[in-house]
């Protein structure tokens, strides 16, 4: 919202500067995001006379022109072809830094000295709405009435600041030059100067001229006026200059005040050619379905029976509160007007506004929430200033039709209630004085607030409402030194990370301790990463976003594989060919499409490595693993992106998977342009959650020393070294310590498909020392059953 | 006798001064000590000695035996210390050779600052909740007196996946979940991911945030300043201050914004803060009545605060990083600077 610092001052006397004011309305709750000063661009250009204008002895296109300043003198070239002796004209000088950029210094132009520039509108920041000439392609010719010598800004009157504020949604009121003036009031706790309402009417009653029919819920309010006899001509320069500073183009002088009423009021107004309307009935409507409408910004729109229309009995004449129509807009034969002020729905202003794409200051406004009253103070300021500016007769009373009238709200609380939410004391005379400065009518007695809120101050409805009024204008800087202790009259709650957070923290840890670095990725993912990965299962069906940025996030991924393979591929893309890396997040898995209710999560943490092999990687797998308290056993995995011969899946008895990993499948490296022994693994955290603690039950510790035998048996390719452990373990029976595989041996001598695997084997009785007879014989019992069960022989 | 006594003393302890190798050592042992020594010789003639000057020459043998063998095994102590020296002195390795297994690897910056904010607030009574990204429009919005079609919700550009479905603009939605389940007084805070239809260096359209919700009988706009700043000088170190300014979001009134004094310049204006002091960096106030009563919470007798804040930008702070999507890249030469 852009209001200027002059126009403010038509309602409040403002005795601080521009950026004072700025700050303070900034710690109100009305940020000011940016000053614009008027005249920003215009230092260093003054009012010059051409005196004499002379050929350029070696360029045919240039002229060498002198230049009176008043008392001083400049020589400039220029190319300009609009230019004539005498002609008065801006003059930027060195130093200058005009609107469109350009920086002026003294140069030579072909050999000869310029000590500056001749400007034209656009340099200076304007155009033919704000002086006559500006918009013409050329040197702007200034009236021969202006000083030479002045400043530029000083003859144009370009003095004004212009405030560009952000006025929050529960703030309506002050998308308007007046809601601004009276927080103004508030916070220097000034009069605020009731704009002039008044107005001379003429002749007949509107209402004998024209009718309206309020035919849709969408319009609670109505009003129209009638202004006949009207001489559509251009405004005169202060309106042109105002509506300039907050950046709207002059049009006519209905329009134009239209527009000023717009932004001075609030209140968004629409004029009619009378003479258009057919029937001299205005009907507020719903769109018919399929209903067009040709309108201002020469588009045409279909519309529906949600948008709703001011028509006539023949058409729609405007797309209510968004934008008018050409069939019945003002126009130089224009005699007589009908002024619409009304109250329109925001939600049905806002759903149009967007359906169509068209977003103008009017429908800002209504989207935003226009009051009750608004209507009527607009109707009232656009005639008054109509009057003013002898536009036209207009016609006594005005029409209005309404469906209800709202009552006057009154909120009452205690001072008391105010100081507890606040936390800080504020005085009674404090509270009281601040919110009659807001307007609002308030008494205290015996501490207990009468608050009567003014019509336009929707948002207020309670002492939380009031509290923050009044912290709001007293200084939120009274927090600023407060020294209140943690929690001082709270009960003492029980804080704690959640089970996931927890053993996800732990997970994280030992992945980081065994060289992962941890990566971060977006959860959305392009529609076709299963096909990538050689997913087959419903992973597939992907839960996608309505609104996407771009196609590469449009989806929610439904597995951890293509962000994690992705940031690999990255990696080695840019030279980083040896990385490990872990990520922490979801995936999202549609019960069913379209959704129709909400997907379930999971929680993951992702692995992949192209510098680990298998054996490594496993055993940074299972050190997560481990974290928990899982009994678990490898088999091979199924899982469509990983080698079938070289990953794992992590199972507890039932055959549930936890986790899974290994080297990923040769198609999946081509695909992502990866080396084909690069790793990845998955473990599923919401399913560890249940084993997250380690449960130990420590058995006491035998006092007689442990016996260590080893033994290295040839076994066929395909035996796995789990199976031969398991055998060599119940073998043992109840003497079995550790058994560990410390050599895997192949070789010619040995034959093709076998291998010698040697085991490390401790044994320990609780009782006594192991003799020496025991263990030969415990061993002969190992070899003979690896020999039964897998085929095995002493190598 | 007793002469030739301290002759042999002061000859022994002349020749082994001079002993500088192990096996010399040996061969002045026999010679003094050994069956045919020097000393022995001399014993042998002790049955030619008086019988009572034999206490008194049989002391002094002692005496010198005793003398000659402490020499003997210091002298071996010595050469033992000398041997294990030169031994040591040529075992050494180079222990700027690499270590072995994995050197550790590092969290990214995000889960850095995570821990330390999740941390801070569970030391301050604040349990952890977590709720679901992909999430209905009733909790992200409408729950937290943001109704459809209402001008608020242009405060956030929202992904949609259906009319009702969404995903989440802000961690806010977890309140109103958090609000149907637990019974007051409570201390939650909610970490994790939000989505928003924008992106450019300082906009990701994933990010993250922390909600924190505190619901209590005499909650004031004094206890969410007295607990921000404990927070925030957790995060950004002791001398850190804050400052509210007025603001206005739905489900909390008064609404502020949270300034905090710039990290870099810690108030004076830098670069960092352009030339500010401070940053903008939570939206907090104290819950809307509104908001209490719409998910069964007595309004007269609780009253609560809230805030939330976006984590990213917490992280870019505290390392310095200027665009947000180098966050999100996980090149290994920008994660391994966090080791």
């Amino acid at each position: 919202m852009k209001v200027t610092y002059n126009w403010l001052k038509d309602f409040v006397d403002i005795e601080e500067s521009p950026e004072k004011l700025a700050q303070r309305l900034t710690n109100a709750g009305f940020e000011v995001e940016e000053m614009i000063y008027q005249n920003q661009h215009l230092h260093h250009v003054k009012v010059g006379k051409i005196e004499k204008i002379e050929k350029h002895p070696d360029a045919d296109k240039l002229q060498i022109c002198q230049v009176s300043l008043g008392g001083e003198h400049v020589q400039i070239i220029t190319a300009a072809t609009n230019i004539f002796e005498g002609a008065v004209v801006p003059v930027s000088l060195p130093g200058a830094d005009l609107a469109n950029g350009v920086k002026i210094q003294k140069s030579k132009l072909r050999g000869v000295e310029s000590d500056g520039m001749f400007c034209s509108g656009e340099e200076l920041g304007i155009d033919d709405s704000y002086i006559e000439g500006a918009s013409v392609n050329g040197i702007l010719i200034l009236p021969k009435e202006f000083k030479i010598g002045e400043d530029i800004d000083v003859v144009l009157g370009l003095n004004d600041v212009i405030f560009d504020i952000n006025i929050t949604p529960n703030r309506p009121d002050c998308m308007s030059v007046i809601g601004i003036a009276r927080e103004v009031c508030a916070i220097y706790g000034k009069p605020f100067k009731q704009p002039n309402f008044k107005y001379i009417t003429v002749g007949d009653r509107a209402s004998d001229h024209i009718a309206v029919e309020r035919k849709s819920k969408s319009c609670s309010r109505y009003m129209a006026a009638v202004v006949k006899n009207v001489k559509i001509k251009k405004s005169p320069e202060w309106l042109r200059r105002r509506l300039f500073a907050v950046g709207i183009k002059s049009i006519n002088n209905v329009v134009d005040l239209t527009n000023y009423v717009l932004v001075e009021m609030g209140q968004p107004l629409h004029a009619f050619d009378k003479n258009m309307i057919e029937g001299s009935t205005i009907i507020v409507r719903d769109a018919y379905d399929g209903e067009k409408i040709s309108v201002l910004n020469h588009n045409t729109y279909t519309l529906s029976p949600s948008d709703l229309v001011i028509a006539d009995k023949q058409k729609a004449m405007v797309i209510a509160g968004v934008i008018g129509g050409t069939n019945s807009c003002i126009t130089d034969q224009t005699s007589s007007v009908v002024i619409e002020a009304a109250v329109f729905d925001l939600k049905s202003i806002r759903l149009t506004s967007r359906k169509i794409g068209v977003r103008t200051d009017s429908s800002a406004r209504y989207e935003k929430g226009v009051y009750f009253g608004s209507a009527e103070q607009g109707m009232k300021r656009m005639l008054s200033l109509m009057c003013e500016l002898e536009v036209g007769d207009i016609m006594g009373g005005i029409v209005d039709k309404f469906d209800y009238n709202p009552l006057e709200k009154v909120v009452t609380c205690s001072c008391k209630e105010i100081d507890e939410i606040l936390g800080v004391k504020i005085a009674q005379n404090d509270i009281q004085r601040i919110l009659n400065g807001l307007g609002i009518d308030c008494k205290i007695e015996g501490g207990m607030i009468t608050a009567k809120i003014p019509a336009y101050r929707e948002d207020l409805e309670n002492a939380y409402d009031l509290a923050e009024e009044v912290i709001r204008i007293y200084g939120y800087d009274v927090y600023d030194n407060l020294s209140t202790s943690l929690f001082e009259k709270s009960k003492v709650t029980e804080g704690g990370l959640d089970d996931k957070t927890a053993l996800e923290r732990r997970i994280k840890n030992a992945l980081m301790y065994n060289g992962f670095f941890e990566a971060l990725n977006y959860s959305l993912c392009p529609p076709d990463i299963c096909e990538k990965l050689n997913i087959q299962d419903n992973r597939r069906f992907m839960v996608k976003i309505a609104n996407p940025i771009g196609e590469d996030i449009s989806c929610l991924r439904t597995t951890m594989a293509h962000s994690m393979l992705s940031s690999l591929a990255y990696n080695m893309s840019v030279g980083n060919k040896q990385v490990n890396l872990f990520e922490s997040g979801r995936t999202y898995a549609p019960k069913s499409l379209p959704l129709a209710e909400l997907p379930s999560e999971t929680n993951w943490v992702s692995m992949g490595s192209t510098a680990m092999d298998f054996a490594e990687f496993k055993a940074c797998v299972l050190s997560a693993i481990e974290e928990t308290g899982l009994r678990y056993h490898l088999v091979r995995s199924q899982e469509g992106f990983l080698h079938p011969g070289v990953s794992a899946d992590v199972v507890d008895e039932s055959g549930n998977v936890y986790a899974s990993f290994g080297q990923i499948h040769p198609l999946v490296a081509k695909n992502y342009e990866l080396p084909k022994t690069t790793m990845y693994g998955e473990i599923n955290l919401d399913k560890l959650i249940p084993y997250k603690d380690k449960k130990f039950v420590v058995k006491p510790v035998s006092k007689f020393p442990i016996v260590e035998r080893d033994l290295a048996v040839v076994v066929k390719e395909e035996i796995s070294n789990a199976d031969l452990m398991a055998a060599i373990k119940s073998a043992c029976g109840k003497i079995f310590y550790d058994v560990k595989l410390f050599d895997i041996y192949r070789s010619q001598a040995l034959g093709a498909g076998l291998k010698s695997m040697a085991y490390n084997i401790k044994l320990a009785d609780e009782n006594k020392t192991l003799t020496d007879e025991e263990v030969t014989e415990v061993i002969g019992k190992v070899l003979k059953a690896l020999k039964f069960r897998y085929g095995a022989s002493l190598r | 006798m007793q002469e030739q006594l301290k002759q042999l003393k002061e000859q022994a302890m002349a020749e082994i001064s001079k002993v500088d190798e192990k096996a010399s050592l040996n061969e002045f042992r026999v010679k003094y000590l050994g069956k045919q020594g020097l000393l022995t010789q001399i014993l042998r003639g002790m049955r030619d000695v008086p019988a009572e000057q034999r206490p008194v020459v049989g002391a002094l043998v002692n005496e010198v035996r005793a003398l000659i063998e402490e020499q003997l095994s210091a002298k071996e102590a010595d050469f033992e210390k000398r041997e294990m020296e030169s031994e040591l002195a040529k075992n050494y390795i180079d222990i700027t050779e690499p270590a072995q297994g994995h050197e550790r690897g590092a969290l990214h910056p995000l889960s850095k600052v995570f821990e330390l904010l999740i941390d801070s607030c569970v030391n301050m009574g604040f349990k952890v909740v977590e709720g679901p990204e992909v999430e209905l429009d009733y909790y992200n919005f409408e729950a937290l007196n943001i109704p459809k079609n209402h001008p608020s919700r242009d405060m956030q550009d929202t992904f949609f996946i259906t009319d009702n479905i969404l995903l989440r603009s802000q961690t806010s939605s977890v309140q109103a979940r958090t609000m149907e389940v637990m019974k007051p007084p409570f201390k939650i805070i909610s970490p994790g991911r939000v989505y928003r239809n924008d992106s450019d260096a300082t906009h990701s359209p994933v990010f993250h945030q922390m909600e924190g919700l505190v619901i209590d009988e005499n909650i004031s706009m004094a206890d969410l300043k007295a607990m921000l700043i404990v927070l925030m000088r957790k995060t950004f170190g002791e001398q850190t201050q804050i400052r509210f300014r007025p603001s206005f979001f739905p489900f909390t009134e008064p609404s502020v914004e949270v300034d905090v004094t710039c990290p870099s310049c810690h108030g004076e204006g830098c670069r960092l803060c352009k030339g500010t002091g401070f940053m903008e960096l939570l939206g907090a106030g104290i819950v809307n009545p509104k908001v209490l009563e719409a998910n069964g919470i007595d309004s007269k007798k609780y009253r609560g605060f809230a805030f939330g804040f976006g984590v990213d930008r917490v992280a870019m702070v505290k390392n310095g990083i200027a665009d947000i999507r180098s966050m999100f890249k996980n090149d290994i030469r920008f994660l391994k600077q966090m080791k």
